[in-house]
């Protein structure tokens, strides 16, 4: 936050400092240009008997003018946010004032030039820039004051005091510059802070917009799923049905002889099957059951998960709950299906032909957290794919709803429990369930 | 033979079902509505009324209710392919032997309609015997078969000779406590469920109560129509077991 601040100030003095360099490299040269034609007017040609010359002011206003502005125009053109480039330029834009007080003679008009240009330079908004100038245009002043008087104030003698009186208005110019570019910093700073808030706001506002896009997808995903399998569920009955008659009355009959009648019957009864229970997970994605919170001890409640998940040869199901394990309430149905879906693709996780081990383990106590992991030895889950797998119809696997995920993070969801994973390609992976600490309401104490 | 009243307003699903019943040996008397299944009732007993819950017209809640009137002593199992959480819930408290979620498997279904044509009963273990007897009033008030008795090895002498499904025994009793109760019904009546209730979470008796089978546990004051509905939810459930093996 403070350093975007930082950032975006830096960003907006780079861009004020390049602007104003532009407009030096335009003052710069039309000083140049000035300088020539003031020196061509006030004094074109001298004359000394018949032979006419031009004047030597005329010479100073475009070699001595030409020496002072090339180096900096060559530098605001090149290097506009420089800070070299803008000393450069304030000593510069001094000694054109000198010059111009020279050209005219010392009148003293001419010594406003000065004024009008620590106000341009003040334009940096960089008190260097003023500080070096004043030092330039008052060292210029004090000795061109006594050494060539005429060149400054127009007479040969002038007051010995005429020198602090320029250099006190000179000051007081400063003072008030000086007070405006910090005032014109701490506006510039303001304003950063505020686009900072600005963008860390409309990011927010992003992300939420993000949040709930996804949720709209989720829910009309849920709504589908709910409809569809609501309307299969009947029709996926009366064939259930029928099966079940026809298989009794065909396995009784002659036609129990035929190998592939009956292997017909056992392979639509498994497809059956295989229909029910996509169904099933559709709706346990979609469902909002109430949670039926009751004591229920974990070991168990393991047990019976493993009992129902489909088991592979060389695939062990280790459950290392200790037996007087304190015991958290929970909706046994729900958090038994989280763990069967849990458990199911551990196993599944086991590359084909390879032995592995499965293991659930759990801690916690009345008053604490409850932590229950599932543990495998399996392929592991790639890194880039840990944020996507509890998402809905997201799956790895080439026969599969994508939907088990989703349902153990919805399921967990209704219980205020959070789940994670951490996973190595090629070791394995852990997914953990934290349960919040309960209220004494929910907990069976 | 026992005569089944089968209401759903689902065509195919209502002979299909009813030719498998009737292929067990019972009788089926099929209605397309409940205002039709209301008029056989009126006419005949039934041992059984088997119903769909969501029907055009009246629905198997609304029919259940008037069936109550008429025939309180028939048990009801009611199905639903819809998840109808709060409408389960609300039969469930109020007397419904099982709610079955379909798609059943047939298997399931007719194991749960000879249980209820058996009539069982429930049988109350507690030692403080007035808790006993005012939890069995009050399932029986609503609509179940209930008996009571006050210590584990009583109890375990009732069911040999009384037709019991359902054991909610007190988990820590003198004598014999609940949790021993479950795991001696588990070697020796696969048949009854046990649901273990009990003032204080006792870890230790749980969790073998627990690994022991209880289908569940519940913390004392449980209201009875809570009793009843986890007591109907026992009597409908698959058995796990039985539908992992089949899904291999």
């Amino acid at each position: 936050m403070e350093s975007r601040t930082r950032e975006l100030l830096d960003e907006h003095m780079r861009e004020n400092y390049r602007k104003t360099s532009r407009v030096f490299s335009i003052l710069l040269a039309a000083q140049w240009v000035f300088g020539i034609l003031l020196a061509v007017v006030i004094s074109p040609r001298s004359w000394a008997g018949l032979a006419s010359a031009t004047h030597v002011h005329i010479y100073a206003a475009v070699f001595l003018g030409g020496a002072i502005t090339s180096l900096p125009l060559y530098l605001t053109l090149t290097r506009p946010e420089s800070l070299a480039t803008r000393l450069i330029v304030g000593v510069a834009q001094m000694l054109w004032s000198a010059l111009l007080i020279h050209l005219t003679g010392g009148r003293i008009e001419t010594h406003f030039h000065v004024f009008g240009s620590l106000a341009f330079l003040a334009f940096y908004r960089d008190w260097k820039v003023l500080l070096v100038a004043t030092v330039v245009v008052a060292s210029d002043h004090l000795l061109r004051g006594i050494f060539w008087p005429e060149s400054v104030y127009g007479i040969a003698d002038p007051a010995w005091w005429r020198f602090l009186e320029h250099a006190a208005w000179v000051v007081f110019e400063d003072v008030v510059l000086v007070f405006a570019c910090f005032r014109g910093i701490d506006e510039m700073r303001s304003i950063a802070r505020q686009r900072t808030e600005l963008e860390k706001t409309f990011a927010e506002l992003e992300r939420t917009h993000q949040i709930v896009t996804r949720t709209e997808k989720l829910a009309a995903v849920g709504q589908l799923a709910a409809s569809v399998g609501h309307e299969l569920r009947n029709p996926l009955t009366a064939i259930r049905n029928a099966h079940a008659y026809i298989s009794k009355r065909v396995l009784k009959s002659n036609a129990a002889s035929d190998a592939r009648t009956v292997q017909f019957l056992g392979l639509q009864e498994r497809e059956i099957h295989a229909c029910n229970r996509i169904i099933s997970d559709l709706l346990d994605f979609a469902r909002e059951r109430p949670l039926d919170l009751r004591p229920c001890p974990l070991r168990p409640l393991i047990e019976e998960a493993f009992s129902v998940v489909t088991a592979r040869d060389g695939v062990d199901l280790v459950n290392e709950v200790p037996a007087d394990l304190p015991v958290p309430a929970l909706d046994k149905d729900q958090f038994r299906q989280v763990l069967v879906n849990l458990v199911q693709n551990a196993v599944e996780a086991m590359p084909a032909g390879r032995a592995g081990t499965v293991r659930v383990s759990a801690a916690g106590s009345a008053g604490d957290r409850w932590r229950i992991a599932v543990i495998d030895d399996g392929a592991g889950i790639a890194p880039e794919l840990h944020a996507r797998i509890f998402e809905p119809l997201f799956t790895t696997k080439s026969k599969g709803t994508g939907l088990g995920l989703a349902v153990v993070a919805t399921m967990l969801k209704r219980h205020g429990c959070s789940i994670s994973v951490k996973s190595e390609i090629g070791r394995g992976t852990e997914f953990a369930i934290e349960i919040p600490l309960q209220t004494p309401s929910a907990a069976a104490a | 033979m026992a005569r089944i009243l089968l209401v759903d307003d689902e065509g195919a699903l209502r002979v299909t079902l009813a030719a498998n019943l009737e292929l067990d040996g019972m009788e089926v008397e099929e209605a397309e509505s409940g205002e039709r299944a209301l008029e056989l009732l009126r006419s005949a007993p039934f041992d059984l009324m088997l119903s769909d819950i969501r029907m055009s017209g009246m629905s198997g809640k609304e029919l259940f209710q008037r069936a109550k009137e008429l025939r309180p002593e028939m048990p009801v199992v009611l199905m639903t392919a819809f998840a109808l959480e709060d409408i389960v819930r609300e039969v469930l408290r109020n007397g419904v032997f099982a709610v079955l979620p379909k798609p059943f498997d047939v298997g399931h279904l007719s194991r749960t309609v000879q249980r209820a044509l058996r009539r069982p009963a429930v049988l109350v273990v507690d030692d403080h015997e007035d808790q006993a007897r005012s939890t069995a009033a009050a399932l029986r008030a609503i609509g179940l078969r209930v008996e009571s008795i006050s210590d584990g090895a009583g109890a375990l002498r009732a069911i040999e000779d009384r037709p019991i499904d359902i054991c909610i025994v007190d988990l820590v009793m003198p004598g014999m406590s609940g949790a021993e109760v479950v795991e001696r019904l588990r070697w020796s009546r696969t048949d009854i469920t046990a649901i273990v209730v009990s003032d204080y979470v006792v870890p230790e008796l749980m969790q073998r109560a627990a690994a022991n089978g209880a289908f569940a546990c519940l913390c004392k004051p449980v209201a009875a129509d809570e009793l009843a509905q986890v007591v109907a939810e026992a009597r409908g459930r698959a058995d796990l077991r039985s539908a992992a093996v089949r899904a291999r």
